[in-house]
């Protein structure tokens, strides 16, 4: 992992008002997102962030699987 | 500074005191509890969610809210971490703990008989009521005993500021060559300004709310009662947060793993705060037409500069996180940031604690401000902001810490850490979805202080979401805030059935990367600052007095005061006045 798993905790925790924010700031900009949109954009931002904390772990594993191959 | 590794727990070094300091903690944490209740119970029935108490009582609902949290809640932590403070600096325990325990029991017996008076509110049999808020000026009116606990608790916290003070005279006489230790030197400070300002409520409640609950006067000027109250109202903001600014500046470092930034620093910003805090309050009046516009300004401009000392505190510690940070092998211009101890909850709670605060400083701009104050006055914004403040600067911080305080006051580790840390995220999640929510519906108009926010025929038009959305927030986030707050005290609760343990780290707190000897002597002299601090109070506050009492008389417009002697004394005062003028000229 590229972060501790206490790390990746407080991220996520970080990321809820940035995506609470970020609704109203696009209802500025013109662009109204209902709550399940933000709802999936939090999903999405949650994912893009465990995807880039385990993607070393799961590299590793992949070549030690085709090493072993 | 630590005091080196051999040196043992708070508990070994000062086990009387320790216990002191428990006492307080466990005053608080009730009161935490009970008040947090209360907050969900009220979150709940505004929104229409789920009603378990009357509209009518509503207000009482709020008062124990209110009292229990901002005065019980916050105050008896208070004093028990600068107590912890002084002794720890200094190195030596209290001068008289009878006197000590007699401050502790004049705020218990204060705050138990302020508390049992709301509650009987509750019920129709009991004949004590005190329905009127945390802010408890005229024109609303409780039973005397709550005014008389509400002035029992401040008193017992004026002795408890002694109590610091003796100690330092006592260890001054003995070291008169040496700086104040900076932790002794916070509280000092802190103390100096809580008594400046809480000496204007004591006035309201001495001199006006208990003979007027009590009959003995037929009615108050409710503007200066409202005035008074302000006098304090702001300034006990500060009271809340200068332990977590404390904890902030000799705690946070310590627990990244470095030291502390600037001494002379974090003196400075005491400093200002000592003097800027208290001729402030009428910023929470922009709106009341009894005061003229000009004195609003001059008040405007002092609170403008109460950033200042935020910003020099956001920068110092800040910087001290990044030298710890770096001391762990963290790099880069922000890769530091994850060499920080996150797994941590005493770091993870104060620190993201401070990150709400920066929120609450914008929003407290705004309410700040004369002109968008009006936009935003008495609405859920301003509910939003100090939940921000005081709701999450100074109660994150004081549950987190409590991770580290309570294994040095009782010699047992906490019990599970790791629901410590979901804890403080917790209340950190609940506490973005609830104060978002308030401030934008503060925005769209939605007022405070009503259990039925809604009127007929018109409906609120929030500018992004609705206003359905925004109570669904406020209900998340309210309960996750009541969650934290159960899991805060089971944790509290099972450390504490807990088994003692040896391994326990030494009491202590940070060092400093430029220490005392940089700063200069002058700030030391705690006589000075707080001579400037009382001048500027009367320069905000004299002429705004004055021109209340002469416009609606001290007891009110057109009042006469009771019983007679009072007109007697004023009659007298006069004629003395008018004597010596005579005189003069």
């Amino acid at each position: 992992m590229r972060i501790s798993r206490g790390g990746l905790l407080v991220v996520i925790a970080v990321m809820v008002p940035i995506v609470i924010e970020l609704r109203t700031v696009f209802v500025h900009l013109g662009v109204e997102m209902s709550i399940a949109q933000t709802g999936l954009l939090a999903a999405v931002m949650v994912g893009a962030l465990l995807a880039w904390a385990v993607a070393p772990e799961v590299r590793g594993r992949m070549r030690s699987g085709e090493k072993s191959e | 500074m630590s005091l080196g590794a051999d040196s043992g727990t708070y508990l070994d070094q000062f086990p009387d005191e320790a216990k002191l300091i428990r006492a307080t903690f466990y005053s608080s944490f009730a009161a935490l509890f009970v008040g947090a209740l209360m907050g969900l119970l009220q979150v709940l029935h505004r929104v229409n969610v789920l009603r378990l108490i009357p509209s009518e009582d509503y207000y009482s609902y709020l008062t124990l809210h209110a009292v229990l949290l901002v005065l019980t809640f916050t105050i008896f932590f208070l004093v028990g971490v600068f107590t912890w403070g002084v002794t720890t600096s200094l190195d030596r325990g209290l001068e008289d703990l009878r006197y000590t325990w007699g401050w502790y029991g004049l705020m218990a017996g204060g705050s138990l008989l302020a508390g049992i008076t709301i509650i009987g509110g509750f019920f129709d049999a009991i004949p004590l009521s005190a329905a009127v808020l945390y802010t408890f000026y005229a024109p609303l009116q409780a039973h005397p005993l709550f005014y008389i606990g509400l002035a029992l608790f401040i008193v017992g916290s004026w002795f408890a500021a002694i109590d610091w003070f003796r100690s330092w005279w006592a260890w001054k006489s003995e070291n008169p060559d040496e700086r104040i230790p900076l932790p002794t030197f916070m509280a000092l400070t802190t103390a100096i300004f809580w008594i400046i300002s809480s000496l204007g409520v004591a006035v309201s409640v001495v001199v006006f709310l208990i003979p007027w609950s009590l009959g003995f006067i037929d009615q108050v000027n409710a503007l200066l009662t409202r005035t008074l109250f302000w006098f304090f109202g702001h300034a006990v903001v500060y009271f809340w947060l200068m332990p977590a600014y404390m904890l902030w500046y000799v705690m946070l470092p310590k627990i990244s793993g470095g030291k502390l930034f600037s001494d002379p620093l974090a003196r400075v910003v005491f400093i200002l705060f000592l003097i800027l805090s208290t001729p402030t309050g009428i910023h929470h009046q922009y709106l009341d037409p009894g005061i003229a516009e000009g004195f609003k300004f001059i008040v405007m401009v002092n609170t403008m500069f109460l950033l200042l000392p935020s910003l020099l505190t956001a920068f110092t510690v800040v910087a001290s996180m990044e030298h710890g940070a770096r001391q762990r092998g963290g790099t880069g211009y922000f890769g530091w940031l994850r060499a920080l101890p996150w797994r941590n909850p005493v770091f993870t709670g104060m620190a993201l604690a401070g990150l709400m605060f920066a929120a609450a400083g914008f929003s407290g701009m705004i309410n700040a401000g004369m002109n968008i104050n009006y936009l935003v006055h008495n609405t859920w914004w301003v509910v939003g902001h100090f939940h921000l403040t005081v709701g999450t600067a100074v109660a994150l911080t004081f549950m987190a810490t409590t991770y580290w305080f309570l294994p040095q006051l009782t010699g047992k580790k906490i019990w599970n850490k790791s629901l410590g840390l979901a804890q403080v995220l917790l209340w950190f999640i609940g506490m973005t979805f609830m104060s978002n929510a308030m401030h934008r519906a503060g925005l769209a108009g939605i007022p405070r202080r009503t259990a039925e926010p809604q009127y007929s025929g018109f409906d609120f038009q929030p500018a992004a979401g609705s206003v359905a959305e925004l109570n669904m927030q406020v209900v998340i986030g309210g309960t996750l805030l009541f969650v934290s707050t159960v899991l805060f005290i089971a944790i509290v609760l099972m450390t504490i059935r807990g088994s003692k343990v040896d391994t326990l780290p030494a009491n202590g707190y940070a060092e400093t990367l430029s220490g005392p000897e940089d700063a200069p002597l002058v700030l030391d002299n705690l006589r000075l600052w707080a001579g400037i601090a009382v001048a500027l109070v009367v320069l905000a506050y004299a002429l705004p007095l004055a021109s209340i009492i002469s416009r609606g008389g001290l007891f009110g417009p057109g009042g006469s005061p009771s019983p007679q002697f009072i007109d007697t004394v004023v009659f007298a005062g006069q004629a003395i006045a008018d004597s010596l003028t005579g005189v003069v000229r």
